[in-house]
């Protein structure tokens, strides 16, 4: 604990370098721009960052991404308050207690409860970071390759069963991820995997160019599709940040723990993120929650609950990425990538070997929240009128942020032009509702989860069986393979219970 | 649900099948020297393989023989969806917009055609119109401010890129590669 602390403090030393610092506030600010500006997802915002972290030092690349992350789950928050438009899909449960509650003519009040609300969860998720993750990374350490194949094997299923309309296409979209990691030459036997005579294809395809592609250029091309839009802003009132006092939220104290612990527990969970976190803590509030009966109509739990959690989730989502180097949201595969740009690995070996950088994000997300909240306060009126910026016109910069960012990694035209095919193919799978993520998240595991999967077998005398004998692999493949089947039996039984209530 | 309507949805998978069944195909002809009692490197690439073609022809026969519509959703998102019995505001139950494929196809076209030409025109050259007809192709019809948009935002990444991210952007070739030198020098890049 004291060790935990003393890296901690280092930690904090770090972030406070002048560098690192503006870094930071670049890094806050950009985050809660993105999540404001119309046509600009949290997720894109990360990924068009990441080029130009580059050149920069690991500490303030990863500072200036995790801080865009932190921010990017708050201020979506005011455009649903006092426009009731949605900034991230994050956001879409504050329009139901958020924006009622501004038209009652507290909109200074809503935006205080998110503020406190975007603190609280976040502070507690931070701290579960902190105290969690060497404990974890420790754990960690005492794996060998079954026990690795087997997490990312359950972080490969749990983005499939948990989010998506259909399973099948989320198992498509995954299994498309992960032949497209294998292309180029093969790792133990120096074969050529589809390279087809492409000698860039030799070095196999970047996961940073699958991402930027699908993730932002195919975006802007569905929205090219469907007609860009400019926002009017009508504002329900002046705007303006009240917090809430001690007592308010000392009454409200149970939602902010609930809406805290479950952001932590869905971050944790590789493949869920803010979105659900934010969703389904609204739900579980409208369930249970002290005045369950008033959700909906502009109360102060509806917009603690969901907003809380999407702060959360960011701590939480940290914790599988640093201690194992598995992603658990979108915006921490970005992280990871800029991890592996600068040649760190995180895992449990990154605490010994780079202590220092890792207590400097952690400490930095400290911080991001206490800049984000300051800012947050002082300049909402400021930073919501990007809102009425043309969504086309930021379309348009997100593809040339798409394409310098492809260029600039090798300064190869082939690049550029990977990323447009990617960014078709992300049309093409929005359009015929495949999502994106498990795409890019079996782009990104997919090595990892080969390499583990051949050494254990070159080790293991092509035994199988060894993911399932081994006491913590055995474990984690039964939860995954549980967890791929859960929807299939949720939804019979739901089918079931369906056809009974119509049957009498 | 009709025929028609049948292969349509049942497209996708059926041309996926297709691919992924052609390049197991080429997996199984990957060359490389055996060794005894090992997986080879076409294993996991062929597993892969057959496991999106496994999952087309579910489809495909859920969707063509049974003639099913039903679909397994992921657990998180339905339990948020249960929760979302509030209803919905304006954002979420307008009418979806009318698809414009024609802007699609213009969009990748003339994205696809700058990326072509970058080379050749160099950064500059390439960039300022494309930013134009992109934004004015999105239906932006502000003619000053595209023209600011374009032209200032080009030489705003041109100064960035090039002066404080050392990104070497493309010149482009003789005559435009004047323009580029011209502005690499107004801007003090070597």
């Amino acid at each position: 604990m004291t060790e935990i602390l003393g890296h901690l403090a280092n930690g904090f030393v770090a972030v406070f370098a002048p560098a690192n610092l503006i870094v930071l506030v670049i890094g806050v600010l950009l985050g809660l721009v993105v999540a404001v500006l119309p046509g600009l997802t949290l997720v894109m915002g990360v990924v068009l960052a990441l080029p130009f972290t580059y050149n920069m030092d690991v500490t303030a690349a990863i500072i200036l991404l995790t801080a865009m992350y932190v921010a990017g789950t708050y201020a979506g928050a005011w455009t649903s308050i006092l426009f009731r438009v949605p900034g991230e899909p994050i956001d879409v449960p504050l329009l139901w207690d958020g924006y009622p509650m501004a038209r009652k003519g507290k909109p200074a009040e809503a935006l205080g409860w998110t503020l406190v609300a975007a603190l609280a969860g976040g502070l507690v998720a931070a701290i579960v970071m902190v105290l969690a993750s060497q404990p974890i990374a420790k754990i960690a350490l005492t794996f060998s390759t079954p026990e690795y194949f087997a997490i990312i094997f359950f972080g490969l299923i749990s983005v499939v069963s948990l989010g998506g309309s259909s399973l099948t296409n989320a198992l498509i979209s995954l299994f498309c991820g992960l032949l497209i990691a294998t292309v180029g030459v093969d790792d133990t036997y120096g074969a050529e995997r589809f390279t087809f005579g492409v000698p860039l294809l030799s070095d196999g395809i970047d996961y940073l160019v699958v991402m930027v592609g699908a993730f932002g250029l195919g975006e802007v091309f569905v929205r090219l599709e469907q007609g860009f839009t400019t926002v009017p802003l009508e504002a329900t009132g002046r705007i303006d940040t009240r917090l809430p006092r001690w007592k308010e939220i000392r009454e409200a104290k149970a939602t902010f723990a609930r809406g805290s612990v479950l952001g932590v527990m869905i971050g944790l969970v590789p493949g869920a993120g803010a979105t659900v976190a934010s969703f389904l803590s609204y739900g579980i509030e409208s369930q249970i929650g002290r005045r369950k009966h008033l959700m909906g109509t502009g109360i102060a739990e509806g917009i603690v609950a969901p907003q809380a959690a999407a702060t959360a989730s960011v701590g939480g989502a940290m914790i599988p990425l640093i201690t194992m180097g598995i992603p658990g949201s979108g915006a921490t595969a970005i992280i990871l990538g800029a991890f592996l740009l600068h040649g760190l690995q995180p895992g449990p070996q990154v605490f010994t070997s780079s202590s220092h950088i890792v207590y400097a994000v952690f400490a930095s997300v400290f911080v991001a929240l206490f800049v984000m909240c300051v800012i947050g306060y002082f300049a909402t009126r400021l930073i919501v009128k990007v809102l009425a910026f043309p969504e086309v016109i930021v379309s348009a910069y997100v593809v040339m942020c798409c394409i310098l960012g492809a260029f600039a990694a090798r300064n190869n035209i082939t690049d550029v032009w990977l990323v447009v095919v990617f960014g078709v193919v992300g049309y093409l799978f929005e359009r015929f509702r495949f999502p994106v993520a498990p795409l890019v998240l079996g782009v990104i595991l997919g090595p990892l989860a080969e390499t583990n999967f051949m050494t254990t077998m070159i080790s293991y005398g092509n035994d199988w069986t060894v993911f399932f004998t081994r006491p913590v692999s055995g474990t984690v493949m039964v939860i995954a393979l549980f967890a791929l089947v859960y929807p299939l039996i949720r939804h019979t039984l739901h089918k079931r219970r369906t056809r009974g209530a119509h049957g009498g | 649900m009709t025929n028609r309507s049948g292969f349509r949805r049942a497209a996708p998978y059926l041309a996926l099948g297709a691919a992924a069944a052609y390049l197991y195909y080429v997996a199984a002809n990957i060359q490389y020297s055996a060794r005894a009692g090992t997986l080879g490197p076409d294993f996991w690439p062929k597993l892969v393989l057959a496991l999106i073609v496994a999952a087309c022809v579910y489809e495909v026969v859920k969707i063509l023989l049974l003639r099913s519509e039903a679909e397994v959703g992921g657990v998180l998102e339905e339990l948020a969806g249960e929760s979302l019995e509030h209803p919905l505001d304006s954002a979420q139950s307008a009418a979806p917009a009318k698809p414009r494929p024609w802007l699609l196809v213009g969009g990748i076209a003339l994205t696809s055609a700058y990326v072509a030409l970058i080379q050749k025109l160099g950064f500059f050259t390439a960039t300022v119109p494309y930013l134009a007809l992109f934004i004015a192709l999105g239906g932006y019809r502000r003619w000053w401010i595209v023209a600011a948009t374009s032209v200032l935002g080009t030489l705003l990444m041109f100064f960035f890129f090039m002066k404080v991210v050392y990104v070497s952007l493309p010149l482009g070739v003789p005559p435009f590669q004047s323009v580029t030198l011209l502005l690499m020098q107004l801007f003090g890049i070597r």
